[in-house]
């Protein structure tokens, strides 16, 4: 069965010329041109990959973003008009994966997709069984426990946490996060990192504003703290 | 338009303070010169009449004894409580008790005077010194009384008078100075307010407004200050909401057009030779028009005053060669000072890869390509320099190529079609907002070709 992707955009003919341009790539691709249109398509047929243009009609498409979330862990490409401050980190924080600032090549996002699909794959990848303190991450099952009860991450959260546990101690710049997590070379977005690791910090720290396990190295990037 | 003109050679606290000294001094002045004519009026008037009083007295005694005795005793008898010099004239000569108070000792004008039986007083100047004196004429003996008063003491008095008189003008002209200046400081403080606003203002605050308070005389200038704030914030958000309307507009029929060019191009092969061609041209023209679009927007945004710097740790040394060796396709060498290899400093980095990039473009279209990158640190900061071996940017063109829409003459000869003219204003910019600096120059190996440089101030991290 082909991958699903869910285009949640108000502009008919953007939909339709990205549809064509995503068909091309050989996914298929189900539309949706409202919000609420959206979210009962997701209901009824769940997306391997949805994409969300902010700007819509009725709840916009952060509001689209956090109600997906509840549910699903489904890699999000979100779709802005500007690449302001306000905007990306908006999306990120509502749960996003990535974003895409209009006008925006359809190689490039295929590239996205790609790189957003990779990764939820090669999460299964088979790592020891790895404890830090009162965190436990099993990467074979994909789970994460803090003081023996499951802690639900995101794909992206998870991968950013065992990118980080795989080599403990070891500082990471952002760089090498964006390249290895989303793809990105070295003109990688860096508020990707940023709002991962502050999303990951509420779910795995026991203080997020004080974090034990995920620490900023000033300068540098982040570390996993032995 | 209106240019008010706000200050003469002066400034306006100054010509306050001074305007308030020259009031004090004037008035002082002519405070101190009246006391002292009256004074000098009334102690003079006093001497007089205390002396006319004892000449009167020693007259009357003269005249009991003259007509028996000899001058000279009868002199030697008189009282002088004021120290006076008595001089009797017996008809032939002025005999006096010590030869320099004699005939020549009393103005001429008085001896005719008194002689002819006018009593009369004088003042008058004699050896240097003020003098006071009186003539009788006593008529029964046939004699006139003379006597001299030295007044020497009340000029010393008078002198001294007025010395401190000029003290105490010079003394309440320095504090009219300072009454003027704290009044003019009191006076304009509400001016610096505006003038805090004004700045606030221009630096971007637009909700920045002035308090009215309770000043009668200020509340109209308060007023009309935020009106005009008000006007200026309406407009530039009028502004900043066209350009990111602007925005939305191009980018989604753009975006469209990106999307379906992007199919078609999928299908080039199966399409005959002619639609290929014109497909080209057309992905081509859509690279171009994103770039313009983009370009126009990012500076409708700086018009607007609505970029931020979205400041993170970099390290600048990587950042330039990543940024050159992602923008070019040959390997154009980026020579480094060895100091600042591992510089970290606070910069936005999406901006400074466009400055880079963007330079990059105009050395590969106007200079046939950058030969040269290098970075080194000059002063406070660091200097990026970007050469080519084109025809350089000749002199007259050099503040020009970085306005909007301007290739430079050289470009406009060269004929080139690429490029939208928006690159280097856009480094200007994306410079200015780094406090930096940016700037055109001939090579210094005094080859031929441009060499573009940005100084940008570094806070050291590390």
């Amino acid at each position: 069965m082909s991958t699903r992707i869910l285009a949640v955009e108000d502009d008919e003919r953007i939909r339709k010329a990205v549809k064509l341009a995503l068909e091309d790539e050989g996914w298929a691709v189900t539309e949706a041109a409202t919000g609420e249109d959206a979210l009962l398509h997701f209901q009824q047929q769940p997306a391997d990959v949805v994409l969300i243009d902010i700007m819509l009609p009725g709840i916009d498409g952060f509001e689209v973003c956090r109600s997906i979330r509840r549910t699903s862990d489904v890699p999000i490409v979100m779709v802005t008009a500007r690449d302001d401050t306000h905007d990306v980190v908006a999306g990120l924080e509502a749960g996003a994966d990535d974003y895409l600032t209009k006008p925006f090549a359809p190689k490039e996002l295929s590239a996205r997709i790609r790189a957003l699909l990779r990764r939820a794959r090669t999460s299964e990848v088979s790592s020891p069984h790895l404890r830090f303190g009162d965190l436990e991450i099993v990467p074979e099952e994909g789970v994460v426990r803090r003081n023996g009860r499951d802690v639900h991450l995101t794909k992206t959260e998870f991968r950013v946490l065992v990118e980080l546990a795989q080599s403990p101690g070891r500082v990471f710049s952002r760089e090498v996060l964006l390249e290895r997590i989303w793809g990105y070379g070295y003109f990688g977005d860096g508020r990707l990192v940023d709002v991962h690791v502050r999303r990951l910090r509420t779910k795995v720290e026991a203080d997020p504003a004080n974090p034990r396990h995920v620490v900023t190295v000033r300068g540098l990037g982040y570390k996993l703290q032995v | 338009m209106g240019r008010f003109r706000l200050t003469t050679r002066l400034g306006l606290r100054a010509r306050i303070t001074l305007a308030f000294a020259i009031g004090a001094l004037l008035l002082s002045t002519l405070l101190a010169a009246t006391t002292w004519a009256l004074t000098r009026e009334n102690l003079l008037n006093q001497r007089e009449d205390s002396a006319t009083v004892v000449v009167y007295e020693n007259a009357r005694i003269v005249q009991q004894r003259a007509p028996n005795e000899d001058s000279l005793a009868t002199l030697g008898a008189l009282s002088r409580p004021l120290g006076g010099r008595p001089i009797i004239f017996d008809g032939d000569e002025y005999v006096g008790l010590t030869p320099e108070f004699g005939q020549d000792a009393l103005p001429r004008a008085l001896r005719d005077t008194v002689v002819v039986g006018q009593p009369a007083r004088m003042r008058y100047e004699l050896r240097g010194e003020m003098h006071l004196a009186i003539g009788i004429p006593i008529a029964s003996a046939e004699v006139a009384y003379f006597e001299v008063v030295s007044l020497n003491d009340l000029e010393d008095t008078l002198e001294a008078l007025g010395v401190s008189l000029i003290g105490a003008s010079l003394v309440t002209a320095l504090a009219g100075a300072a009454l003027g200046w704290w009044a003019s400081r009191r006076a304009l403080r509400p001016l610096t307010g505006v003038s805090t606003a004004a700045m606030a203002l221009a630096t971007g605050r637009l909700d920045t407004r002035m308090e009215a308070g309770e000043d009668p005389d200020l509340r109209p200038i308060a007023a009309s200050f935020n009106d005009m704030a008000q006007a200026l914030q309406d407009r530039i958000e009028r502004d900043a909401r066209f350009a990111s309307d602007v925005s939305h507009e191009l980018r989604s029929p753009l975006m469209t057009l990106a999307a379906s060019i992007e199919v078609m191009e999928n299908q080039r092969e199966d399409m005959p030779e002619r639609a290929q061609a014109a497909l080209d041209l057309m992905v081509g023209d859509i690279d171009r028009f994103q770039q313009l679009v983009e370009d126009l927007l990012e500076i409708s945004r700086f018009d607007a005053g609505v970029v931020h710097l979205q400041l993170e740790e970099v390290h600048l040394a990587e950042l330039v060669m990543q940024a050159v060796h992602h923008a070019s396709d040959a390997d154009i060498p980026v020579e480094l000072d060895a100091e600042l290899a591992g510089v970290v400093v606070q910069a936005d980095k999406r901006r400074i890869v466009r400055v880079i990039t963007n330079l990059l473009d105009n050395a590969a279209k106007y200079g046939g390509g950058a030969d040269r990158v290098s970075l080194r640190q000059v002063g406070d900061g660091v200097e990026i320099a970007v050469e080519d071996h084109g025809e350089g940017v000749p002199e007259e063109d050099r503040e020009m190529v970085f306005e909007r829409f301007n290739r430079g003459s050289a470009a406009g000869r060269r004929g080139s079609s690429d490029g939208v003219g928006l690159g280097l204003a856009l480094v200007a910019e994306h410079v200015n907002l780094h406090g930096g600096r940016v700037w055109v120059e001939g090579r210094r190996d005094g080859e031929v070709g441009a060499r573009f440089v940005i100084e940008l101030p570094v806070e050291e991290h590390g």
